[in-house]
């Protein structure tokens, strides 16, 4: 679908002064730039090259050049500068700028802080957006953030949670997320040769690798993974399992409203999915499957056993 | 058509900028580029592509009426009120403010802080990229719950939505802020059933939001800290539990955990908690490895939980 006439008013706006300040720029970048396709890019161009100032003679016409696929602008004509900020626009790059600051615990934090004093100066509205995070659980965040920008490795020894066993890993950072006030750690891990997600709060060291430094003996066990169908009948009650386990969910059957949902998983640790069941206490029933049913309900016994 | 009117809104808000005196509707229908057909049609067209120009966030001003103009109103647009002016920033900031912009991934604010940044790019300062991270994070998709609410805040009007709980459903609040805790986001503002300033979960809104038509209808006072109204992580309630813990096994629980004594089979740790429902989810995570000494309604609690299994 095509934008709208003011979607593309207010691209085209913003297109020229931009133009002015990246003069021979090329098309595929500015599409990049302004998130919307070549094709798109190049028909706006096509129609701002057509726009002027009454008269409507060369002169006064936005003289603008593309050959091969680069642009450049000689006359905006009224289109020098950009356009004031939205509110929505500056709420979000506050709001980003918030999120930084919160997730950073060197002297970058206090540079932020100004950076947000002085664009506040010219704010004439209140920030409806306000950003609370967690200080905590950030020791090796900007170990991982740098290896991130370079492309490099990092050893860190883990506890796992689901194996139950410390171990000594080789890992290439690829983004870290937060989740549930949790910060995780998405990383290729060189020593398992899988994509791996770690828990920062389980990560005991952390440092960077210089050079190649193979951890040539992997320490941890293999984990068995549940590729078949799992479903789940979900409670209300248990409704935070959903949430914290987005990015594994994939598919939820029937309206949120309900008092049981249908949750449907992609492939997960057998492990990690027994312990999690066995945690809510009935209010998470495994559908399929089946085998799995036996398991979590001997593993039940085995702790009932403990306090008879 | 969407080309002919993108056209005429971009020639129309040109024009505007340039003339330094109001311009005249007929001056306007006349002179613009884009305006055809009857009179009628035309200053139809004028008042729709106006209030468009408006809904950009681009201000048109209108003139006095005086005596040049007789009845007829002059219009412009005021380059102070159109141009972006932000207070200078260096090369170093602006990298910053790339960097924190990419934050959103492909959030429903992830367009907004591109296009603000863009603006900013577009004011000729030279970047320099001298910052040794670039780190992608993930978070929760904002919602476009956010923008509706953000809205409502802005004209102080109440808000009405169907809310996942246990008891009531619909919910009548005066949003007071957005607020973004720990990965997920939340509407906190003033309960009208409940009289109380309350925390509402954005991810269990299970109907539209009704926003009120009419605006001012509550005030936020001005030092309001949403941060206060936020449930107290206080070091002094915490309880602690004795719990034993088999050899070699919950690396996680010893981690956080004290060693009050080793032994043969078990060795026993205290463990602080806040809650009892996440510390018993959290136990039975280790399963047959653990064993609650006390407190008893820890025991009893995780008892009764494993039991439901069972069932």
């Amino acid at each position: 679908m095509s934008d709208s006439a003011l979607e593309r008013t207010a691209r085209a706006l913003d297109l020229v002064p931009y133009l002015l300040e990246h003069q021979g720029i090329s098309t595929t970048e500015l599409a990049k730039v302004f998130g919307v396709s070549e094709k798109q890019i190049n028909e706006d161009l096509v129609l701002i090259h057509m726009c002027g100032l009454p008269g409507y003679t060369p002169l006064e016409l936005i003289e603008m050049y593309y050959e091969d696929g680069f642009v450049t602008v000689s006359d905006p004509q009224s289109l020098k500068k950009p356009r004031k900020m939205s509110r929505s626009e500056m709420t979000s790059l506050l709001v980003s700028l918030d999120l930084m600051k919160s997730l950073r615990s060197d002297e970058i934090a206090g540079e932020i802080a100004e950076l947000q004093d002085k664009l506040r100066q010219n704010m004439i509205f209140e920030n409806p957006i306000v950003v609370v995070q967690n200080s905590g659980n950030q020791e090796f965040l900007q170990v991982l953030e740098g290896a991130i920008a370079k492309s490099s490795a990092v050893k860190i020894v883990y506890l796992s949670g689901v194996k139950d066993e410390r171990s000594e890993r080789e890992v290439f950072p690829l983004s870290i997320y937060l989740s549930n006030g949790v910060n995780y750690l998405n990383a290729w891990c060189q020593t398992s040769k899988a994509d791996r997600t770690f828990r920062l709060d389980r990560i005991l060291s952390c440092e960077p690798l210089s050079g190649i430094e193979h951890i040539d003996k992997f320490s941890g066990t293999k984990s068995e993974i549940e590729t078949g169908l799992i479903r789940l009948k979900v409670a209300r009650a248990a409704r935070n399992f959903v949430e914290e386990n987005r990015t594994i969910v994939s598919q939820t059957e029937g309206s949120e409203s309900e008092e049981e949902i249908l949750v449907t998983l992609n492939p997960i640790d057998t492990e990690w999915l027994i312990r999690s069941v066995l945690g809510y206490g009935g209010l998470i029933e495994v559908v399929e499957p089946e085998a799995l049913v036996e398991k979590i309900k001997n593993r039940a016994r085995a702790i009932l056993e403990l306090y008879s | 058509m969407s080309d002919r009117k993108t056209e005429r809104l971009i020639n129309l808000t040109l024009a505007l900028l340039a003339t330094k005196r109001y311009l005249k509707k007929s001056e306007i229908l006349k002179n613009v580029m884009g305006y055809e057909g009857t009179q009628d049609a035309k200053e139809r067209m004028f008042e729709r592509d106006k209030d468009d120009l408006r809904s950009l966030g681009i201000e048109i001003e209108v003139g006095d009426l005086d005596v040049f103009f007789e009845d007829e109103p002059g219009y412009r647009i005021p380059e102070k009120s159109y141009e972006l002016k932000v207070p200078e920033l260096t090369g170093r900031e602006l990298a910053l403010l790339s960097i924190a912009s990419n934050y959103w991934n492909d959030s429903i604010l992830a367009p907004t802080a591109q296009s603000g940044i863009r603006k900013l790019q577009s004011l000729g300062i030279p970047v320099s990229f001298d910052f040794d991270f670039r780190a992608q994070y993930r978070f929760e998709n904002p919602t476009s719950l956010i923008d509706e609410i953000t809205r409502a805040i802005s004209s102080r009007s109440q808000i009405s939505f169907s809310y996942d709980s246990a008891t009531l459903k619909l919910r009548h609040v005066e949003p007071y802020r957005v607020l973004f805790w720990n990965g997920y986001w939340y509407l906190i503002g003033h309960d009208l059933d409940r009289k109380d300033i309350r925390l509402f979960k954005l991810s269990r809104f299970v109907s539209p939001i009704e926003i009120s038509k009419k605006k001012n209808q509550y005030s936020i006072v001005e030092d309001f800290d949403a941060t206060v109204h936020l449930p107290q992580q206080n070091i002094d309630i915490k309880r602690r539990a004795k719990i034993q813990v088999r050899k070699d096994s919950a690396l996680i629980l010893r981690n956080r955990g004290l060693l009050l004594e080793e032994g043969n089979e078990y060795d026993t740790y205290e463990v602080t908690y806040e809650n009892e429902n996440v510390l018993v989810r959290e136990l039975i995570w280790h399963g047959a490895n653990i064993r609650v000494i006390e407190p008893l309604e820890l025991k009893s609690s995780l008892i009764k939980t494993v039991e439901g299994v069972l069932k």
